[in-house]
């Protein structure tokens, strides 16, 4: 695609704190050419209001009340849809595009609304795990799901004249529901976090659902009436984080629409349509990036500022208002002449006016600030009797696990600046440095006594409102964590902790591979299902909050950094666990062991332990292991080459073979050295841990073989060496025994 | 972002910190940088044949540094420093002009005039010590400084016309020598990377912590720190209103010039490799120096005042700076509202502190000072960071207790590893209850006095140490007191038993080495007593800080030190000739390895393959045993290093012992006695002040 979009930055306005996707423009009137924008913020107030001149100017606006959770549009079916619909709490409001309620609807759902969707006189709205569909605000069906629900969104009625909801769920799968039956489950490589119809109507048959994963993919699917067909996919080489909004726009004026989305890292992409289609399955091409320093929470387009030019409007987590338009702005600074557009305009002033309308503001804001800063030094004096309470600050934060490097990332985004972040753990955690984060880090040392492992200062440099930390750790189980301390006086930190697991290297996976060797451990005792379910949700990642709405739980997991599998299948009084890795399994009889102690539980306890999965373990480690030897070899010769490739010319040095290729690819070697994360005493310390719990499994004292082992690692050792300490030692053993 | 003039590619490696530029024709300037291989690289664009030659130096090469040394000659000379040598090399006539054995090493070098000197000297600063030769390789110029030189700088601090050199080194230390006297010295908090001149008496420093700032004249205008470490510092005005920006190369390959008063970021690139070096000079002949960054990868890109982009929109800033302001102040308006569902803490909570010294106790092992938080009412303390340099290994230092220990108190132990006041920024999470999600932050700062580390010496342990200084000073004891209560943790009031007014005694032992520190008045005679010089130079320097003391001679009697002196000195002797045995020894094996070498090729030719076999083995015998010398050799180097800085450090606080001319006159002294190999000499020196 040789058209290359070039779109300007324009700031319109600080609306606040919203949720996702809760801007949108409102359709063109017939008489004007700019769109209005509705926006419902996360105090309450829903607002609608257009841009004049670079100034906001509302058309109606509510008086605030509970945070707006969801934001839609409707209208009757084939009309223009411009009617507004919010949720808060549990309620569902309507308003006309002048400001009028026509509704006003308790859904006396237990759980707040988290999604919704309208469609004709058809509302869908979604819990945490609850689905209720809604005619004419009479419930016709409702539908219970095993897994939080993120996103609910229905297949175009227009034009499929069926009403099927589709449900993005936490364990990774579409739910296609048909009156409130599960009709079809559709498996995904990753969490759907966000769903919406292909060119705003679901295309041509208008069953075409676009999906975003938590792993940054975005996918086109066809659901039809039996089945789903898979459309493209759009692959995410560079690790952008996943998508929270996505809206469809002709941007480059070809009569297609183009994929316009927005993410959590900050970035803008605009994706077009290969320039000739030969398969369905072709992806869409990025045409365009933006970054700006905060997750986009909404994305849409159309014409704001200047009803000649199309522009991309979007909102951040702190609540910038801002717009990419295809106007030209650097030249009308320079210029400050007549448009081409026949309108006379003069910019520069009308910036300048802006300008003073901003600083006139912060002094109004500034005074006020003043008072109220006065009158807070004087609560705080000796004999006042005043309690200082701060307001809870908004930050979203999370902690994700990174597949391809297997590390963890921390993100934390506060509303305002953030002057500092502590973090602190009872585990051993090595931090791992961002090239993007310029925060300046500081470890403290730890006093032994009191139990903690890890203390770290960030100190931000000034508008930072969010940070990025990657880090890594071992197979100990404890608690994160993170005191963020906004730059906003009176200073207050707010605490967030997240539970770090022993098996977190694990994500959750559709299927088990039967075929592998597995080794199985089972335990019987007066557990009860709730109890099981509880004590493995601490130690494995993504298991629902909620207990299965079946007997029997089943969750399939793969290790993300030795790609081995683990089955976890219990219920009342009885668990069975089926993993190739020895590790896996030894982590968990050792924690719910302890658990079960705890409770005063008898377990019968009873494994199964297979040769040959050994075997496979090892094979499917051992070549990452010599990659790792054979780099960390690499990287000591390329040292030593350097120098002489640099005489090379004088003496004429020819290198062997294995020389050459090392110097030809140091750049390769370089970079993958400074991936710290990937090194080798990494996967050694697996294999360690490996034959450790390998051999107490066996029940043999291999103790005498470790030092051996940890001495082979050290040295290239050869597959059959490394096979050979978990066999013939084992033979050794059990001869002594 | 910037627009380089030009980008130029050599396909060499460039070791950082050391490149420089040069006209060693008198006219053209060629970057000139050292390279992996022990080798130096001159880059001569003009030379179309030839562009770039390389000078094989067979050390590794620490400091480099082109300049116009010979007064009469306006050809630039390049001085390469290794760590046991300088070279001063005539690129134009191929010729050494001197080749000098520096023992101490040659870490830096910078060529300029110092002081009244007429003609322009090479400063070499190394291990300790710091030597200036002029052109003809005499060494006029010789002075000690407290650690490794790392930096130099020479510019006139202080309006005089003359050049003052400013030192920068590894014990945190920037120090201005007016000719080789020391005038002033200020602590930093990490070791000294980098300095450069600026206009107008003013200097930049960088440090090994990632921070840079600006000196004016002796106080700092500003300071900035950065996650990435600082490399190079240039002087260039790369924005064009006359003033030279402070220009800075970084580990990640940024560059960035920042205004020489505000520490504002005027240009900004970045290289995809780290940057090696920054030089100015005129490489496209169009009479205008430019501004020339080289990385470690050999790209060197050269800008000036066409480089920055000047025409950028830059309302779209300020409106996004106005929002950005808009939005602070919104949030803390929000925070003023209080908020009704929300738990807070009494609104006149306080945060007390208290400052102690501690000999050590069962929780914090080892002397320390202790820092004592409280709060006034029922709150508690969840946490507490100390922001403060020098003193841990990062910035902050965090206590965190478990959960069921957290109280209404909190203890930080602090070991201040010097004697320099230091302001530690503390900063304490206070809540309701340690379990809380969300805790009022309270910022305190204090300062900790220079000799916190001292407590007052139990009676039974009031031992006088044997060593000891005594000078004449004529101020009240009163006024004395005073500059305890400064100076120190322990309280005046705490320590008067058996003092008159015309007496003052202070008896302390320091916590970190349970070392005693006895300070005492007698009439108009002040004994300062403590086993270690550095301390009783400490004192005496703050002293004279304080009272204004314009000279002062002492007498010293350290009868250890003097005794260790007399060992180091002799040890020196033993391990230069040990250097010489060794040296020889190599020399040997390598023409022995030579020999071989060439056996074995003719074995290898005359297909004898027995013998082929055997010589292998013994190549292989006598290159471990060449390893073995080498290894040997490295270590006598080494120890050699530690024992000349030990000695340079004595002579620098027995220079210390005293102040204004008397302080000055010692280095030198002490400097011929050492040469002249006599030791009673330097003792001497050393006690009295005078030969």
């Amino acid at each position: 695609m040789s058209i290359a979009l070039e779109l300007a930055r324009v700031d319109y306005a600080l609306l606040g704190l919203s949720a996702n996707n809760c801007m949108k423009l409102l359709p063109h009137s017939p008489l004007k050419g700019v769109q209005k924008i509705v926006f419902g913020g996360s105090d309450g107030v829903l607002q609608v209001f257009s841009i004049k001149k670079g100034e906001m100017q509302v058309t109606f606006k509510t008086l605030p009340g509970e945070p707006i959770t969801c934001l839609e549009l409707g209208g009757v079916t084939g009309g223009v849809k411009d009617r507004i619909f919010v949720s808060s709490k549990n309620e569902v409001r309507g308003y006309n595009k002048k400001g009028k309620q026509f509704l006003g609807f308790d859904t006396n759902l237990t759980e707040p609304i988290k999604s919704m969707h309208v469609s004709g006189s058809d509302l869908l709205v979604t819990g945490s795990h609850v689905f209720n569909h809604y005619k004419d605000c009479k419930d016709v069906n409702s539908y219970l799901s095993s897994d939080a629900i993120n996103h609910v969104i229905s297949l175009n009625f227009e034009k499929t004249h069926r009403l099927t909801a589709v449900l993005a769920c936490c364990d990774r799968v579409l739910r296609v529901l048909e009156r409130g039956t599960l009709a079809q489950t559709i498996p995904l490589p990753s969490v759907p976090v966000a769903l919406g119809w292909l060119n705003n109507n679901g295309g041509s048959s208008g069953d075409n659902v676009v999906y975003a994963l938590q792993n940054g993919q975005i996918g086109l699917v066809q659901i039809t009436r039996t089945t789903y067909v898979w459309k493209w996919v759009i692959e995410n080489p560079k690790n952008r984080d996943a998508v929270r909004c996505m809206y469809w726009y002709d941007l480059l004026k070809d009569g297609n629409k183009e994929l316009i989305v927005g993410r959590d890292d900050g970035s803008i992409q605009v994706y077009s349509e290969p320039l000739e289609r030969l398969k369905d399955t072709d992806p869409l091409i990025e045409i365009y990036n933006y970054v700006c320093n905060e997750s986009v929470t909404s994305i849409q387009a159309g014409n704001l500022g200047n009803p000649a030019f199309d522009e991309i409007i979007a909102t951040t987590y702190t609540g910038w208002l801002f717009g990419l338009t295809t106007e030209v702005l650097e030249k009308q600074v320079s210029l400050d002449t007549i448009r081409n557009v026949g309108v006379s305009i003069k910019f520069s002033p009308e910036e300048k006016m802006k300008i003073d309308r901003l600083r006139a503001e912060i002094e109004d804001i500034e005074r006020t600030v003043v008072k109220m800063r006065e009158r807070y030094q004087m609560t705080t004096q000796e004999d006042s009797i005043g309690i200082s309470t701060i307001p809870e600050l908004s930050i979203s934060d999370k902690l994700t696990l990174l597949k391809e490097d297997s590390i963890f990332q921390l993100t934390i985004e506060a509303e305002t600046a953030i002057d500092n972040v502590l973090l602190h753990s009872d585990v051993a955690i090595k931090l791992i440095d961002v090239e993007k984060n310029s925060a300046v880090v500081s470890h403290s040392a730890c006093d032994p006594q009191s139990d903690n492992k890890l203390l770290a200062t960030y100190r931000c440099q000034v508008n930072t409102s969010k940070l990025n930390i990657l880090m890594q750790y071992g197979r100990e189980a404890g608690t994160l964590n993170v005191y963020t301390t906004p730059h906003a006086q009176p200073k207050a930190t707010h605490l967030r902790s997240y539970q770090i697991r022993q098996l977190a290297f694990h994500t959750r996976t559709h299927d088990f591979d039967e075929t592998r060797p597995c080794n199985i451990l089972s335990l019987k005792g007066g557990f009860s299902f709730a109890e099981m379910h509880y004590w493995i949700s601490h130690c494995l990642p993504e298991i629902p909050e909620k207990m299965p709405t079946t007997d029997e739980a089943v969750y399939n997991f793969e290790s993300t950094f030795i790609g081995s599998i683990l089955q976890c299948k219990y219920r009342k009084g009885e668990a069975e666990f089926k993993s190739d890795d020895v590790s896996s399994i030894s982590v968990l009889k050792d924690f719910l062991t302890k658990e079960a102690t705890m409770k005063k539980i008898q377990l019968s306890i009873a494994f199964v332990l297979s040769d040959e999965s050994m075997y496979s373990t090892l094979e499917r480690l051992y070549p990452k292991l010599e990659k790792a030897m054979q780099l960390q070899k690499q990287t000591r010769l390329l040292e030593a080459l350097k120098d002489i490739e640099m005489g090379e010319n004088e003496t004429g040095v020819t290198f062997i073979p294995e020389c050459r290729t090392v110097v030809e690819k140091q750049n390769e070697i370089q970079a993958y050295m400074n991936k710290q994360w990937l090194n080798i005493s990494r996967i050694q310390d697996v294999v360690t841990t490996l034959f450790i719990d390998w051999y107490r499994f066996k029940n043999i004292n291999a103790r005498t073989k470790l030092g051996n082992l940890r001495e082979a690692l050290q040295q290239n050792c050869s597959f059959q060496e490394l096979f050979d300490f978990f066999d013939t030692s084992a033979l050794a053993g059990s001869v002594e025994a | 972002m910037a627009v380089p003039l030009y980008t130029i590619f050599l396909k060499h490696r460039i070791l950082p910190g050391r490149v420089t530029i040069g006209k060693y024709d008198g006219s053209h300037s060629c970057i000139t940088a050292a390279t992996s291989g022990d080798r130096v690289l001159i880059h001569s664009p003009h030379l179309k044949e030839r562009e770039v030659s390389m000078l094989n130096v067979n050390q590794g090469v620490t400091a480099i540094c082109a300049g116009k040394l010979n007064p009469t000659d306006d050809k630039e000379v390049l001085l390469i420093g290794t760590q046991s040598t300088v070279l001063a090399y005539h690129v134009e006539n191929n010729t050494d002009l001197f080749y000098k054995e520096v023992s101490d090493g040659a870490n830096v070098i910078v060529i300029g005039k110092v002081g009244t000197s007429t003609t322009p000297l090479a400063i070499v600063g190394g291990n300790c010590s710091i030597q200036g030769f002029d052109w003809q390789g005499n060494d006029p110029y010789w002075t000690v400084t407290g650690d490794n030189v790392r930096a130099l700088a020479l510019l006139d601090t202080d309006r005089d016309g003359q050049n003052e050199l400013v030192v920068g080194s590894d014990d945190f230390d920037v120090r201005i020598f007016k000719e080789d006297a020391l005038v002033h010295e200020t602590s930093e908090t990490e070791a000294i990377t980098a300095l450069v001149a600026l206009k107008d008496n003013k200097f930049a420093y960088s440090l090994a912590n990632g921070t840079i700032g600006v000196y004016d004249r002796m106080s700092r205008a500003w300071r900035v720190k950065s996650k990435n470490a600082p490399v190079c510092l240039a002087a260039f005005d790369i924005d064009g209103d006359g003033i030279p920006e402070l220009v800075t190369g970084w580990s990640n390959g940024k560059v960035d010039a920042r205004n020489i008063k505000t520490g504002d970021v005027v240009f900004h690139d970045i290289l995809s490799h780290g940057i090696a070096g920054i030089v100015v000079g005129d490489y496209t002949m169009s009479g205008k120096p430019q501004l020339i960054v080289c990385s470690t990868h050999g790209e060197i890109r050269g800008y000036d005042t066409t480089s920055t982009v000047k025409d950028t929109v830059q309302h779209g800033d300020i409106v996004r700076e106005l929002f950005a302001k808009k939005q602070a102040l919104l949030a803390e308006l929000k925070n003023y509202t209080a908020d009704p569902t929300g738990t807070g803490i009494p609104a006149n909570t306080r945060l007390l502190t208290d400052i102690q010294v501690s000999p050590g106790s069962k929780l914090f092992p080892g002397g320390h000072v202790i820092v004592q938080l409280n709060v006034n009412n029922m709150t508690v303390i969840r946490s507490a960071t100390v922001f403060a340099e020098g003193i841990f290994q990062g910035e902050t230092y965090v206590v965190h207790p478990r959960i069921d220990q957290v109280s209404d108190s909190l203890s930080i132990p602090l070991k201040p590893p010097k004697d320099t006041p230091l302001d530690i920024h503390i900063r304490a999470f206070v809540g309701t209850t340690a379990s809380k999600t969300q805790f009022h932050v309270f910022e305190v700062t204090r300062q900790l006095p220079r000799f916190s580390m001292y407590d007052n010496a139990s009676p039974s342990h009031k031992q006088i140490p044997d060593s000891f200084v005594t000078f004449k000073m004529n101020e009240p004891p009163s006024r004395l007191e005073q500059w305890q209560g400064q100076n120190f943790l322990v309280s005046p009031a705490a320590e008067r038993e058996g003092s008159s007014r015309a007496a003052w005694i202070l008896n302390l032992v320091s916590v970190r080495d349970k070392s005693p520190l006895l300070l005492k008045l007698e009439g108009s005679v002040m004994t300062v007593a403590t086993p270690h010089m550095s301390v009783a130079a400490d004192v005496i320097q703050s002293l004279a800080n304080f009272f204004n003391l314009s000279s002062l001679q002492s007498l010293a009697e350290f009868p250890a030190i003097f005794s260790s002196l007399k060992d180091q000195l002799s040890k020196i002797e033993e391990l230069q000739q040990n250097s010489a045995k060794i040296t020889a020894t190599i020399a040997d094996t390598a023409n022995l390895i030579r020999g071989l070498i060439v056996q074995a090729e003719d074995s290898r030719l005359l297909m004898v393959m027995k013998d082929l076999r055997e010589c292998y083995s013994q190549l292989q015998q006598v290159n471990s045993e060449l390893m073995r010398s080498y290894a040997l050799r490295n270590a006598n180097h080494n120890e050699i290093l530690t024992t000349l800085r030990n000695i340079n450090n004595i002579i620098q606080h027995a220079a210390r012992l005293r102040v204004g001319r008397e302080k000055n006159e010692i280095a030198q002294q002490c400097r011929l006695a050492v040469a002249n190999n006599n030791v009673n000499a330097l003792i001497k020196i050393i006690k009295t002040g005078e030969v």
